[in-house]
């Protein structure tokens, strides 16, 4: 018996085979595979949303609601706020909101020529907004076409596909660390305009377009909003908000159109009130 | 948008220097094992048979291996798919070989011809931490043996 320690050759416990290719391979596979998830799950968002309970929805936007604006006090903003929240809660009715879900109006004190709608049936209207309507029915559009939204979930389904995809992003980051649910609820915001989709849009249209034409009896006016915004396209002023939303001429379009279907008896606007007139 | 292009520039840092020094180390390891060839190793509790007189010293080597940046993120995504986490594997093979280097350089110096019982243990410097890059450490020890060198004797 002799004892030896001869040459090992090298690449028996090291394989040759450059590290990046290896990490390309992973990458590949894991961010496919994520892909396909997102796809299936942004497909189904709109139905998997049925089964979430809208108060559940109201929970998870109370846990958010200490980034609401705290109210102002004075008298006028609060003519204003108890006005905004009256009219939609009749809109509401005529759009036969389910029952257990309702809706909370904001108003703010702000120029941009804006409305949203987010979790929890909270819709913000802005001062800018306001001023500019001729009419109520205008604004009656704009309000309809946002409990529109709430009524189709769609701040729901935005979030849980706006969650989806920083999941993904996260976990390719983070590849499995433990912080990943603490990043995923920080980014949660209430204010953050959910982006919608061009058909959550347009169903929204369709469904404010009804809910008018209920409540009002005719649709005069819906198009309002479209028209001053497309004015203001022209004068190169694109409001951030409503660069992601369908086309302000395709969408005073569809209005037309709606309008031809239908024969009101009358087209009497109902005017604002006294004080919000623009002076 | 930030978050990822820090992440991109610590993974370019990593991939690079971790990768230098990887391949330095290797050649290095390569030649030093070249020099001590003649320091035979084995993991035998007892001497080759045969083994006259000697001397016996306790030789150990340490040696601590950081993980860079861009293995510690190959390794969390063959922690997702499973199989060969290559990343570490030259990691260890690095560690064990330095290791029993630098114990056969300690045996070296007591001019030992042997090195026999060679132990090797394995420790995890930075256990159940998240967010740290992973130390290895390897420890190897052995018996040195020495030979005695017999006096002629007088006639």
């Amino acid at each position: 018996m002799s004892y030896s320690n001869p040459k090992i050759p090298e690449g028996i416990n090291v394989t040759d085979e450059h590290p990046l290719k290896d990490f390309a391979a992973m990458l590949l596979g894991i961010g496919l595979a994520l892909a396909a998830i997102i796809f299936v799950l942004t497909l189904l968002a709109g139905y998997l949303v049925r089964y979430v309970p809208f108060s559940f929805e109201q929970q998870l936007a109370e846990r958010f609601s200490e980034q609401l604006p705290a109210s102002e006090n004075s008298p006028e903003h609060q003519q204003r706020q108890e006005y905004l929240q009256k009219l939609g809660d009749k809109l509401a009715r005529a759009q036969q909101l389910p029952e257990e879900m309702t809706i909370t109006v904001h108003y703010l004190e702000d120029d941009t020529v804006n409305a949203f709608a987010t979790l929890g049936g909270h819709i913000f209207i802005f001062k800018g907004l306001l001023d500019r309507m001729p009419s109520e029915n205008a604004l009656a559009m704009v309000m309809a076409h946002e409990i529109a939204h709430i009524k189709h979930r769609d701040p729901m389904v935005s979030l849980g596909r706006g969650l989806t995809v920083s999941l993904a992003a996260l976990s390719l980051l983070g590849a499995g660390d433990g912080s990943l649910a603490q990043s995923l609820v920080g980014q949660i915001s209430l204010l953050t305009t959910l982006s919608f989709s061009r058909g959550m849009e347009e169903d929204a249209d369709q469904e404010a377009l009804q809910t008018l034409a209920r409540h009002y009896g005719h649709t005069h006016h819906a198009d309002t909003l479209f028209r001053i915004l497309q004015d203001e396209n022209q004068s190169q002023d694109v409001p951030a908000f409503f660069s992601t939303h369908p086309l302000n001429e395709e969408r005073i379009k569809a209005i037309q159109q709606y309008q031809s279907e239908q024969s009101p008896k009358s087209l009497e606007t109902v005017p604002l009130p006294a004080w919000a007139k623009p002076e | 948008m930030y978050d990822l292009i820090i992440f991109l520039v610590l993974l370019t840092i990593g991939f690079t220097f971790g990768r230098i020094a990887e391949k330095r180390h290797f050649q290095s390891i390569i030649e030093r094992e070249e020099e001590l060839r003649d320091i035979l190793t084995f993991s035998e509790r007892l001497p080759p048979p045969g083994f006259s007189s000697a001397r016996t010293e306790l030789v150990s080597g340490n040696v601590v291996i950081s993980i860079d940046y861009f293995k510690r993120i190959a390794a969390g995504l063959r922690g997702i798919l499973g199989g060969r986490v290559t990343a570490y594997e030259t990691l260890l093979e690095r560690a064990r070989r330095e290791a029993i280097l630098r114990m056969k350089e300690e045996a070296r110096v007591f001019e030992a011809t042997h090195i026999v019982n060679v132990k090797l243990e394995t420790a995890s410097i930075t256990k159940g931490q998240h967010n740290q890059t992973g130390c290895v450490e390897v420890y190897a020890y052995g018996t040195a043996l020495t030979p005695i060198k017999q006096e002629p004797e007088k006639s």
